[in-house]
C-alpha cells in the first residue's frame, strides 16, 4: 500500500500546489506514459489530465521530429517528412483529438496502428503533442494611448512523447565513447558520445559509478538514439562540484529501460577528462 | 478539502492505471491475481508568465531584454517603469529522467492600438535532468521597441513544448 501512496500523493500535492500561484494561462496537463512502442497488432492508450485550476481545451496531434547530433529533436515541417516519416504519420490513428477537460478530470486516448500491406520492415515514429488551446490571451488592464507600451506574453505549451511502431525482425546496439567534462552557456555539463547500429533505435538508462564509491555519482534516464542518426553526444547539465568528482576513472553504464527487462546494452570504463 | 484532492488525485491514477491494463486484467483474470499499474508520467505547469513590464517608448528605436534569470535591461532612450518577469515552467515525472525542451525562437505582438512588435527569445535550457522534485526552465528575451512606438496593449503567442526522447 505503501509503494502505491508515493505517486498518489504526488499527484495530490501537484493538484494542491497549484492554487499557490494564480492561474496565468489555463493549460497545465498531465501525460502517461510517457512513451509508446506498438507492434502493429494492438494499440495502446494515453491518459491526459488537466491539472490546471481551470477548465481547459487541449488538442493532440502528430509531430515529425528527428534527432540531431547533440541529441535535440528538431521539429520538422510536414512538407519536408521523408517518405518513412510520412508512413508514420499515415498509419498511426488516434481519438480523440481535442477534448474540453474540466480541472483534475482525465481523458483516454486511444492510440492504434493500421499498417498498410507491403510496409517495409522498420522502425516508424511520430511524437505525439498534447497542447492546450489558449482560450483568450491574458487580459491586463488596458492602456490608453500615451501611457506607454504594455507587453502580453502567453505561451502555448505543451508535451511530446514519442510513438515507436516496430514491423518484422528489428535489432540495434550501442556504444559508449569518449567522456568528458563539457562546458556549456549554462555551466559544466557531463557529456559522452553514443554510437548506434542496427536497425531500430535504442532507449535506456545511463548511471555512472566508480569503483569503491556505493551511490552512482550520476543517473540519467531515458536517453534515446534515434535510427536517423548513427551517433549522437550526450550532454547532462550537472552542478560545478558533481563536475569536479566525475573527473577520473568511471565506469559508465547503458541499460534498456527497467520496464523490459533492464538488460545491459553497453558498458565502459572511461576516463573523464 | 485534504479528502476531496486526495480523492480526485486516486481516480485519475485509478482510471490511468485501468485503461493501460485491460489486457493484464485479463490475463490476470485466470490465476486470480489482481494488479495494478503504476504510469510514468509528466506534468508541465506554467509559473510566471514571460513580462517585459510596462515601456514607454523614446524618439529612436532599442530594445527591452530579459534574462532568463529575471533581470531586465532597459535600452537607452527608453522609460521602463516597474518591474518584468522572465517566463517560468515547472516539469514533474520520473526522477532521472532527462527531457529535451524546444520553442519558437521569436514572438511578434500584435497592438491593440496600431503597430507591431517583435520579440527574441531564449531558452535557460535545451535538456532538463529531472530530479527528486522535478526540474523547471525560464524563458527570456529581447523586445524590440520601434521609434515613437504605438502605446497600447501588445500581445503575442509562442510555442514551446517538453519532449520525451
Amino acid at each position: 500500500m505503501l509503494r502505491l501512496f508515493g505517486p498518489f500523493l504526488c499527484l495530490f500535492m501537484a493538484a494542491f500546489a497549484l492554487p499557490a500561484t494564480p492561474a496565468l494561462a489555463a493549460g497545465d496537463l498531465l501525460v502517461a506514459p510517457t512513451r509508446l512502442i506498438l507492434d502493429g497488432s494492438r494499440g495502446a492508450e494515453v491518459v491526459l489530465n488537466n491539472i490546471g485550476s481551470e477548465p481547459a481545451t487541449y488538442r493532440i496531434s502528430l509531430e515529425v521530429k528527428r534527432m540531431a547530433a547533440d541529441g535535440g529533436l528538431d521539429e520538422i515541417a510536414e512538407a519536408d517528412a521523408t517518405p518513412a516519416e510520412k508512413a508514420a504519420l499515415a498509419m498511426i490513428a488516434f481519438s480523440p483529438r481535442r477534448v474540453v477537460l474540466p480541472p483534475n478530470q482525465p481523458q483516454v486516448i486511444r492510440v492504434g496502428v493500421r499498417v498498410p500491406e507491403g510496409t517495409p520492415p522498420g522502425e516508424y515514429r511520430a511524437h505525439m503533442l498534447f497542447r492546450a488551446v489558449p482560450d483568450s490571451v491574458a487580459a491586463t488592464a488596458p492602456k490608453a494611448a500615451g501611457e506607454g507600451v504594455s507587453i502580453a506574453i502567453t505561451p502555448i505549451y505543451g508535451i511530446t512523447i514519442p510513438v515507436i511502431v516496430r514491423i518484422g525482425d528489428l535489432e540495434a546496439s550501442a556504444t559508449i565513447g569518449d567522456a568528458r567534462i563539457g562546458e556549456t552557456r549554462d555551466g559544466p555539463a557531463f557529456e559522452f558520445d553514443l554510437t548506434r547500429s542496427g536497425t531500430r533505435s535504442v532507449y535506456g538508462d545511463i548511471e555512472v559509478t566508480r569503483r569503491g564509491e556505493p551511490q552512482p555519482l550520476l543517473v540519467a534516464r531515458g536517453i534515446a538514439v534515434y535510427p536517423e542518426v548513427d551517433a549522437r553526444t550526450v550532454s547532462l547539465r550537472i552542478p560545478p562540484d558533481l563536475a569536479a568528482q566525475l573527473r577520473g576513472p568511471v565506469h559508465i553504464r547503458y541499460t534498456e529501460d527497467r520496464e523490459v527487462g533492464g538488460a545491459t546494452i553497453d558498458a565502459a570504463d572511461r576516463v573523464v577528462r | 478539502m485534504r479528502t476531496i484532492g486526495m480523492k480526485r488525485a486516486l481516480a485519475g491514477v485509478a482510471i490511468a492505471a485501468f485503461a493501460m491494463n485491460a489486457q493484464a486484467a485479463q490475463a490476470a483474470s485466470a490465476t486470480g491475481q489482481a494488479k495494478a499499474k503504476i504510469l510514468r508520467q509528466i506534468q508541465l505547469t506554467a509559473g510566471s508568465p514571460l513580462d517585459f513590464g510596462t515601456i514607454i517608448s523614446g524618439s529612436t528605436a532599442s530594445t527591452v531584454a530579459m534574462t532568463t534569470a529575471g533581470t531586465r535591461t532597459c535600452g537607452s532612450g527608453l522609460s521602463c517603469p516597474g518591474t518584468g518577469t522572465a517566463g517560468s515552467f515547472d516539469i514533474q515525472g520520473t526522477n532521472g529522467a532527462v527531457v529535451t525542451v524546444s520553442g519558437d525562437s521569436s514572438v511578434t505582438l500584435n497592438g491593440s492600438i496600431s503597430g507591431t512588435m517583435t520579440a527574441a527569445l531564449t531558452y535557460s535550457a535545451n535538456t532538463v535532468t529531472l530530479g527528486a522534485s522535478g526540474g523547471n526552465f525560464q524563458v527570456g528575451g529581447t523586445l524590440n521597441v520601434g521609434a515613437n512606438q504605438a502605446s497600447g496593449d501588445h500581445a503575442g503567442t509562442y510555442n514551446v513544448t517538453v519532449n520525451y526522447q
